[in-house]
Protein backbone atom coordinates (compact mmCIF):
# COMPACT_ATOMS: atom_id res chain seq x y z
CA UNK A 1 0.00 0.00 0.00
CA UNK A 2 2.11 2.72 -1.03
CA UNK A 3 1.61 6.32 0.84
CA UNK A 4 -0.23 9.30 -0.37
CA UNK A 5 1.62 12.42 -1.07
CA UNK A 6 1.47 15.19 1.10
CA UNK A 7 -1.05 17.64 0.57
CA UNK A 8 -1.43 21.40 1.37
CA UNK A 9 -4.25 22.98 3.30
CA UNK A 10 -4.92 24.93 0.77
CA UNK A 11 -4.64 22.40 -1.87
CA UNK A 12 -7.33 19.73 -3.26
CA UNK A 13 -6.82 16.32 -4.90
CA UNK A 14 -9.12 14.22 -6.63
CA UNK A 15 -8.81 10.68 -5.07
CA UNK A 16 -8.08 7.67 -8.31
CA UNK A 17 -8.03 10.29 -10.94
CA UNK A 18 -6.90 9.27 -14.06
CA UNK A 19 -3.45 11.38 -13.11
CA UNK A 20 -2.37 9.17 -10.50
CA UNK A 21 -3.12 6.04 -12.74
CA UNK A 22 -0.71 7.50 -15.58
CA UNK A 23 1.66 8.13 -12.49
CA UNK A 24 1.87 4.45 -12.02
CA UNK A 25 1.80 2.92 -15.63
CA UNK A 26 4.88 5.25 -16.38
CA UNK A 27 6.93 3.45 -13.20
CA UNK A 28 8.53 1.27 -15.81
CA UNK A 29 10.58 4.65 -17.46
CA UNK A 30 11.99 5.59 -14.32
CA UNK A 31 13.48 1.95 -13.60
CA UNK A 32 15.08 2.20 -17.53
CA UNK A 33 16.28 5.74 -16.63
CA UNK A 34 17.86 4.00 -13.03
CA UNK A 35 19.80 1.62 -14.99
CA UNK A 36 20.70 3.45 -17.66
CA UNK A 37 21.76 6.17 -14.70
CA UNK A 38 24.10 3.22 -12.99
CA UNK A 39 25.43 1.85 -15.92
CA UNK A 40 26.70 5.49 -16.66
CA UNK A 41 27.83 5.97 -13.76
CA UNK A 42 30.04 2.78 -13.27
CA UNK A 43 31.41 3.25 -17.05
CA UNK A 44 32.18 7.12 -15.82
CA UNK A 45 33.99 5.83 -12.81
CA UNK A 46 35.98 3.03 -14.14
CA UNK A 47 37.38 5.49 -16.87
CA UNK A 48 38.54 8.00 -13.91
CA UNK A 49 42.15 8.16 -13.15
CA UNK A 50 42.81 6.16 -9.84
CA UNK A 51 43.99 8.49 -6.73
CA UNK A 52 46.64 6.95 -4.70
CA UNK A 53 45.36 7.26 -1.04
CA UNK A 54 47.84 7.56 1.12
CA UNK A 55 47.94 5.10 4.37
CA UNK A 56 47.12 5.89 7.71
CA UNK A 57 48.11 3.68 10.16
CA UNK A 58 46.62 3.30 13.80
CA UNK A 59 43.74 5.49 13.55
CA UNK A 60 41.00 4.38 16.26
CA UNK A 61 38.34 4.13 13.86
CA UNK A 62 34.70 4.36 15.82
CA UNK A 63 33.61 0.77 16.39
CA UNK A 64 29.32 -0.12 15.83
CA UNK A 65 28.23 0.41 19.53
CA UNK A 66 30.66 3.32 20.14
CA UNK A 67 29.29 6.53 21.07
CA UNK A 68 30.63 9.58 18.81
CA UNK A 69 30.39 12.32 20.29
CA UNK A 70 30.58 14.49 17.15
CA UNK A 71 27.19 12.81 15.88
CA UNK A 72 24.03 15.03 16.92
CA UNK A 73 20.82 14.31 16.48
CA UNK A 74 19.17 17.24 14.08
CA UNK A 75 16.07 18.62 15.04
CA UNK A 76 13.14 17.62 12.22
CA UNK A 77 12.98 20.51 9.74
CA UNK A 78 9.45 21.97 9.16
CA UNK A 79 8.63 22.76 5.76
CA UNK A 80 7.94 26.42 6.56
CA UNK A 81 4.21 27.66 6.10
CA UNK A 82 5.27 30.98 3.39
CA UNK A 83 4.67 30.34 0.14
CA UNK A 84 5.52 34.04 -0.98
CA UNK A 85 8.77 34.98 -2.45
CA UNK A 86 10.60 37.85 -1.23
CA UNK A 87 10.12 41.25 -2.98
CA UNK A 88 13.21 42.71 -0.74
CA UNK A 89 10.24 45.07 0.84
CA UNK A 90 8.78 44.35 4.34
CA UNK A 91 5.12 42.43 3.97
CA UNK A 92 2.79 39.99 5.49
CA UNK A 93 2.12 37.00 3.73
CA UNK A 94 -1.39 36.17 4.72
CA UNK A 95 -2.38 32.26 4.43
CA UNK A 96 -5.77 30.90 6.14
CA UNK A 97 -5.73 26.96 6.71
CA UNK A 98 -8.46 25.20 8.81
CA UNK A 99 -6.96 23.21 11.31
CA UNK A 100 -9.81 20.61 13.80
CA UNK A 101 -12.73 22.85 11.72
CA UNK A 102 -11.33 26.10 13.29
CA UNK A 103 -10.78 28.68 10.93
CA UNK A 104 -7.12 30.10 11.74
CA UNK A 105 -5.50 33.05 9.54
CA UNK A 106 -1.93 33.10 9.60
CA UNK A 107 0.22 36.27 9.03
CA UNK A 108 4.18 35.16 8.05
CA UNK A 109 6.26 38.74 8.28
CA UNK A 110 8.71 39.05 5.56
CA UNK A 111 11.81 41.44 5.93
CA UNK A 112 10.31 42.72 9.14
CA UNK A 113 11.56 44.12 12.17
CA UNK A 114 9.54 43.56 15.96
CA UNK A 115 8.82 46.42 18.62
CA UNK A 116 6.68 46.97 20.83
CA UNK A 117 4.48 50.19 21.61
CA UNK A 118 2.57 52.02 24.37
CA UNK A 119 -0.51 53.88 23.67
CA UNK A 120 -2.46 54.29 20.89
CA UNK A 121 -0.69 53.59 17.59
CA UNK A 122 -1.30 56.18 15.03
CA UNK A 123 -3.19 54.49 12.58
CA UNK A 124 -2.38 57.02 9.87
CA UNK A 125 1.30 55.89 9.79
CA UNK A 126 2.08 54.01 6.49
CA UNK A 127 5.55 52.16 7.93
CA UNK A 128 3.53 49.76 10.21
CA UNK A 129 3.04 46.92 8.42
CA UNK A 130 1.55 45.12 11.29
CA UNK A 131 -0.13 46.33 14.36
CA UNK A 132 -1.99 44.07 17.06
CA UNK A 133 -2.47 44.82 20.85
CA UNK A 134 0.15 42.38 22.65
CA UNK A 135 -0.05 42.45 26.69
CA UNK A 136 -3.29 42.67 29.27
CA UNK A 137 -3.87 45.99 31.05
CA UNK A 138 -5.35 45.67 34.17
CA UNK A 139 -8.61 46.38 34.84
CA UNK A 140 -8.15 48.16 38.06
CA UNK A 141 -5.31 50.48 37.84
CA UNK A 142 -4.43 50.19 34.21
CA UNK A 143 -1.03 49.12 34.68
CA UNK A 144 0.63 47.22 32.57
CA UNK A 145 -0.01 42.87 33.39
CA UNK A 146 3.54 40.88 33.56
CA UNK A 147 6.76 42.18 33.22
CA UNK A 148 7.21 44.26 30.27
CA UNK A 149 10.04 46.19 28.99
CA UNK A 150 10.00 48.96 26.34
CA UNK A 151 13.05 49.59 24.64
CA UNK A 152 15.33 49.20 27.08
CA UNK A 153 12.73 50.49 29.83
CA UNK A 154 11.11 48.40 32.11
CA UNK A 155 7.86 49.76 32.64
CA UNK A 156 6.43 46.76 34.41
CA UNK A 157 7.40 43.51 36.68
CA UNK A 158 5.99 40.68 38.01
CA UNK A 159 5.29 37.27 37.10
CA UNK A 160 1.14 36.63 36.69
CA UNK A 161 1.75 35.00 33.09
CA UNK A 162 4.33 32.37 32.21
CA UNK A 163 4.57 32.92 28.43
CA UNK A 164 7.08 35.70 27.49
CA UNK A 165 8.29 37.07 23.96
CA UNK A 166 11.52 38.89 23.97
CA UNK A 167 12.90 41.07 21.17
CA UNK A 168 16.41 41.58 20.93
CA UNK A 169 18.55 42.86 18.27
CA UNK A 170 15.13 41.57 15.63
CA UNK A 171 15.32 38.16 17.30
CA UNK A 172 11.56 37.26 18.73
CA UNK A 173 11.94 34.61 21.40
CA UNK A 174 8.88 32.75 22.65
CA UNK A 175 9.22 30.77 25.55
CA UNK A 176 7.71 29.67 29.10
CA UNK A 177 9.29 30.16 32.27
CA UNK A 178 9.45 31.61 35.64
CA UNK A 179 12.23 33.61 35.82
CA UNK A 180 13.79 34.36 32.41
CA UNK A 181 17.47 36.14 31.70
CA UNK A 182 15.45 37.79 28.29
CA UNK A 183 13.98 40.36 30.99
CA UNK A 184 17.90 41.96 31.91
CA UNK A 185 18.88 41.22 28.34
CA UNK A 186 16.33 43.25 27.20
CA UNK A 187 16.75 45.79 29.61
CA UNK A 188 20.67 46.06 28.54
CA UNK A 189 19.97 45.59 24.97
CA UNK A 190 17.47 48.39 24.04
CA UNK A 191 15.37 45.33 23.30
CA UNK A 192 11.38 44.73 24.21
CA UNK A 193 9.91 42.26 26.87
CA UNK A 194 6.48 41.13 27.44
CA UNK A 195 4.39 38.58 29.29
CA UNK A 196 1.18 36.77 28.49
CA UNK A 197 -0.23 33.07 29.02
CA UNK A 198 1.20 30.23 27.28
CA UNK A 199 -0.03 28.09 25.01
CA UNK A 200 2.42 25.83 23.38
CA UNK A 201 5.42 25.11 25.47
CA UNK A 202 7.86 23.04 23.07
CA UNK A 203 5.67 21.42 21.26
CA UNK A 204 3.10 20.99 23.83
CA UNK A 205 -0.12 22.26 24.62
CA UNK A 206 -0.20 24.33 28.15
CA UNK A 207 -3.45 23.96 29.67
CA UNK A 208 -4.94 27.22 31.43
CA UNK A 209 -8.07 27.93 33.24
CA UNK A 210 -9.60 30.43 31.39
CA UNK A 211 -13.22 29.61 30.16
CA UNK A 212 -14.79 31.38 28.02
CA UNK A 213 -14.63 31.67 24.05
CA UNK A 214 -13.30 34.40 21.89
CA UNK A 215 -11.29 35.36 18.45
CA UNK A 216 -7.91 34.35 19.89
CA UNK A 217 -4.70 35.39 18.77
CA UNK A 218 -0.99 34.16 19.29
CA UNK A 219 2.34 34.95 18.30
CA UNK A 220 4.16 31.84 17.59
CA UNK A 221 7.66 29.88 16.83
CA UNK A 222 7.19 27.49 13.70
CA UNK A 223 10.76 25.80 13.30
CA UNK A 224 12.13 29.34 13.61
CA UNK A 225 9.54 31.07 11.40
CA UNK A 226 7.58 33.50 13.81
CA UNK A 227 3.83 33.79 12.55
CA UNK A 228 1.19 35.69 14.09
CA UNK A 229 -2.20 33.08 14.04
CA UNK A 230 -5.51 34.19 14.88
CA UNK A 231 -8.87 32.35 15.16
CA UNK A 232 -12.24 33.78 12.76
CA UNK A 233 -14.55 31.63 15.09
CA UNK A 234 -14.59 32.44 18.85
CA UNK A 235 -12.57 29.80 20.39
CA UNK A 236 -11.77 28.19 24.03
CA UNK A 237 -8.35 28.57 24.90
CA UNK A 238 -7.86 24.91 24.92
CA UNK A 239 -9.32 24.15 21.40
CA UNK A 240 -7.03 27.29 20.30
CA UNK A 241 -3.90 25.90 22.00
CA UNK A 242 -4.48 22.50 20.34
CA UNK A 243 -4.94 24.02 16.69
CA UNK A 244 -1.53 25.57 17.55
CA UNK A 245 -0.20 22.02 18.36
CA UNK A 246 -1.79 20.32 15.01
CA UNK A 247 -0.24 22.79 13.30
CA UNK A 248 3.43 22.06 13.66
CA UNK A 249 3.92 25.42 16.31
CA UNK A 250 6.83 25.10 18.98
CA UNK A 251 6.02 28.03 21.31
CA UNK A 252 3.05 30.07 21.23
CA UNK A 253 1.73 32.72 23.70
CA UNK A 254 -1.18 34.77 23.64
CA UNK A 255 -1.81 38.14 22.65
CA UNK A 256 -4.75 40.47 23.95
CA UNK A 257 -7.34 42.32 21.80
CA UNK A 258 -9.60 39.70 20.53
CA UNK A 259 -11.72 41.70 18.58
CA UNK A 260 -9.27 45.01 18.95
CA UNK A 261 -8.32 47.10 15.81
CA UNK A 262 -5.26 45.86 13.85
CA UNK A 263 -3.72 45.30 10.78
CA UNK A 264 -1.05 43.25 8.17
CA UNK A 265 -0.34 44.84 4.99
CA UNK A 266 0.63 41.87 2.12
CA UNK A 267 3.16 42.28 -0.34
CA UNK A 268 1.04 44.71 -2.90
CA UNK A 269 1.05 47.53 0.24
CA UNK A 270 -2.80 46.44 0.56
CA UNK A 271 -3.87 47.17 4.24
CA UNK A 272 -5.86 43.96 5.95
CA UNK A 273 -7.50 45.47 8.87
CA UNK A 274 -8.89 43.13 11.16
CA UNK A 275 -10.96 43.66 14.73
CA UNK A 276 -13.44 46.28 15.68
CA UNK A 277 -12.38 49.59 13.97
CA UNK A 278 -14.23 52.03 17.03
CA UNK A 279 -11.75 53.44 19.37
CA UNK A 280 -12.04 51.67 22.60
CA UNK A 281 -14.58 52.79 25.42
CA UNK A 282 -11.97 53.28 27.90
CA UNK A 283 -8.51 54.78 26.50
CA UNK A 284 -6.00 52.79 28.56
CA UNK A 285 -2.70 54.90 28.57
CA UNK A 286 -0.98 51.79 28.77
CA UNK A 287 -2.21 49.89 25.95
CA UNK A 288 0.78 48.05 23.83
CA UNK A 289 1.00 46.50 20.62
CA UNK A 290 3.31 44.34 18.72
CA UNK A 291 4.19 46.57 15.89
CA UNK A 292 6.01 45.34 12.32
CA UNK A 293 7.92 47.56 10.11
CA UNK A 294 10.11 46.93 7.20
CA UNK A 295 13.61 46.17 8.08
CA UNK A 296 15.98 49.20 7.52
CA UNK B 1 -19.71 -6.77 -12.22
CA UNK B 2 -19.69 -6.72 -8.49
CA UNK B 3 -20.35 -4.06 -6.21
CA UNK B 4 -17.56 -2.15 -4.82
CA UNK B 5 -17.37 -1.61 -1.12
CA UNK B 6 -14.82 -0.01 1.13
CA UNK B 7 -13.29 -1.98 3.29
CA UNK B 8 -11.57 -0.70 6.30
CA UNK B 9 -10.28 -3.54 8.57
CA UNK B 10 -8.23 -3.36 11.91
CA UNK B 11 -6.79 -6.60 13.89
CA UNK B 12 -10.10 -6.53 15.92
CA UNK B 13 -12.98 -5.29 13.50
CA UNK B 14 -14.06 -4.57 10.13
CA UNK B 15 -16.33 -1.66 8.06
CA UNK B 16 -17.83 -2.39 5.16
CA UNK B 17 -19.57 0.55 3.25
CA UNK B 18 -20.66 1.48 -0.51
CA UNK B 19 -18.40 4.68 -0.88
CA UNK B 20 -21.95 6.63 -2.10
CA UNK B 21 -22.97 6.13 1.77
CA UNK B 22 -19.81 7.93 2.88
CA UNK B 23 -20.57 11.79 2.92
CA UNK B 24 -17.06 12.92 4.29
CA UNK B 25 -14.02 11.33 6.34
CA UNK B 26 -12.39 14.45 9.01
CA UNK B 27 -9.02 14.23 10.14
CA UNK B 28 -9.01 13.90 13.82
CA UNK B 29 -5.61 13.74 15.15
CA UNK B 30 -4.15 10.45 14.73
CA UNK B 31 -7.85 8.95 13.74
CA UNK B 32 -10.29 9.80 11.36
CA UNK B 33 -14.05 10.46 11.77
CA UNK B 34 -16.39 8.78 8.89
CA UNK B 35 -19.68 10.61 8.74
CA UNK B 36 -21.91 8.26 7.26
CA UNK B 37 -25.31 8.96 4.95
CA UNK B 38 -27.79 7.75 7.89
CA UNK B 39 -25.97 10.76 10.05
CA UNK B 40 -23.81 7.97 12.08
CA UNK B 41 -20.54 9.18 12.68
CA UNK B 42 -17.50 6.05 12.98
CA UNK B 43 -14.08 6.42 14.22
CA UNK B 44 -11.21 5.22 12.22
CA UNK B 45 -7.88 4.38 14.06
CA UNK B 46 -6.48 5.55 10.97
CA UNK B 47 -4.75 8.57 9.95
CA UNK B 48 -6.59 10.28 7.02
CA UNK B 49 -3.75 9.88 4.28
CA UNK B 50 -3.98 5.91 4.63
CA UNK B 51 -7.93 5.93 4.32
CA UNK B 52 -7.09 8.17 1.03
CA UNK B 53 -4.68 4.87 0.04
CA UNK B 54 -7.27 2.80 0.96
CA UNK B 55 -9.91 4.31 -1.42
CA UNK B 56 -7.48 4.53 -4.32
CA UNK B 57 -6.46 0.89 -4.35
CA UNK B 58 -9.62 -0.22 -3.55
CA UNK B 59 -12.18 1.53 -5.42
CA UNK B 60 -9.49 2.55 -8.12
CA UNK B 61 -11.04 5.56 -10.53
CA UNK B 62 -14.17 4.98 -8.97
CA UNK B 63 -12.49 6.38 -6.21
CA UNK B 64 -12.47 9.66 -7.59
CA UNK B 65 -16.01 10.01 -6.42
CA UNK B 66 -13.65 11.34 -3.18
CA UNK B 67 -11.85 15.08 -3.13
CA UNK B 68 -9.06 14.90 -0.61
CA UNK B 69 -9.31 18.99 0.87
CA UNK B 70 -6.33 20.01 2.37
CA UNK B 71 -5.15 17.67 5.17
CA UNK B 72 -7.83 17.76 7.11
CA UNK B 73 -10.88 16.47 4.91
CA UNK B 74 -12.04 13.96 2.13
CA UNK B 75 -15.69 14.43 1.09
CA UNK B 76 -17.53 13.06 -1.28
CA UNK B 77 -18.53 14.97 -4.50
CA UNK B 78 -21.92 14.12 -4.92
CA UNK B 79 -23.40 15.32 -1.69
CA UNK B 80 -21.37 18.97 -2.83
CA UNK B 81 -24.36 21.56 -2.12
CA UNK B 82 -23.00 25.13 -0.87
CA UNK B 83 -19.17 26.41 -0.95
CA UNK B 84 -19.02 29.94 0.00
CA UNK B 85 -14.90 30.73 0.07
CA UNK B 86 -15.18 34.18 2.01
CA UNK B 87 -16.39 32.45 5.28
CA UNK B 88 -14.83 29.40 4.19
CA UNK B 89 -17.78 27.04 4.27
CA UNK B 90 -18.47 23.98 2.69
CA UNK B 91 -21.89 22.41 3.19
CA UNK B 92 -22.40 18.69 2.32
CA UNK B 93 -25.90 17.57 1.82
CA UNK B 94 -28.18 15.54 0.14
CA UNK B 95 -30.75 18.14 0.22
CA UNK B 96 -33.01 15.52 2.03
CA UNK B 97 -32.00 14.15 5.26
CA UNK B 98 -28.56 15.52 6.14
CA UNK B 99 -26.55 18.56 5.73
CA UNK B 100 -22.97 18.82 7.37
CA UNK B 101 -21.06 22.32 7.57
CA UNK B 102 -17.13 21.73 7.08
CA UNK B 103 -14.57 24.21 6.79
CA UNK B 104 -11.65 24.75 4.50
CA UNK B 105 -9.32 27.35 3.38
CA UNK B 106 -10.29 29.74 0.86
CA UNK B 107 -7.53 28.51 -1.60
CA UNK B 108 -8.84 24.89 -1.20
CA UNK B 109 -12.33 25.87 -1.87
CA UNK B 110 -12.13 28.25 -4.40
CA UNK B 111 -9.78 25.30 -6.27
CA UNK B 112 -12.94 23.08 -5.74
CA UNK B 113 -15.49 25.74 -6.98
CA UNK B 114 -13.27 26.12 -10.26
CA UNK B 115 -13.54 22.55 -10.32
CA UNK B 116 -16.88 21.71 -9.99
CA UNK B 117 -17.57 24.10 -12.28
CA UNK B 118 -14.94 23.19 -15.00
CA UNK B 119 -16.79 19.47 -14.33
CA UNK B 120 -19.88 20.76 -15.08
CA UNK B 121 -19.04 22.69 -18.70
CA UNK B 122 -17.16 19.35 -19.98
Amino acid sequence: MSKEKDIRDDEIRVIGSDDGQRKKSQGWKWLVLLVAGIVIGIIVWQALPVKQEPIVEDIAEPGYFDHDSNIQEQPIQKTPLSHAEETGHGFVEIADTTINDIPLQIYIPHQMSFSLYVGAVDRNDPSILYAAQAADVRADNGGIVGAFVLKGEPLAWGLSKKGYCAIINDTVTIGVADNSPLFEEATEKQGYFFRQFPLVDNGQLVENELKGKSIRRAICDRGGEILIVETLTTESFHDFAQALVDLGIDNAIYMVGSNSYGWATDADGVRHPFGNPDPPKKKWKNISYLLMKEKP
Amino acid sequence: MLKKYLIISTATDLVRIAPERIVFISSDGNYCNLVQADNETRLLTFQLGQIETMIRDQLGTEGNLFIRIGRGLIINRNYIYYINIQSQKLILSDVARFTHTVSASKEALKQLKDLIEKEAIE
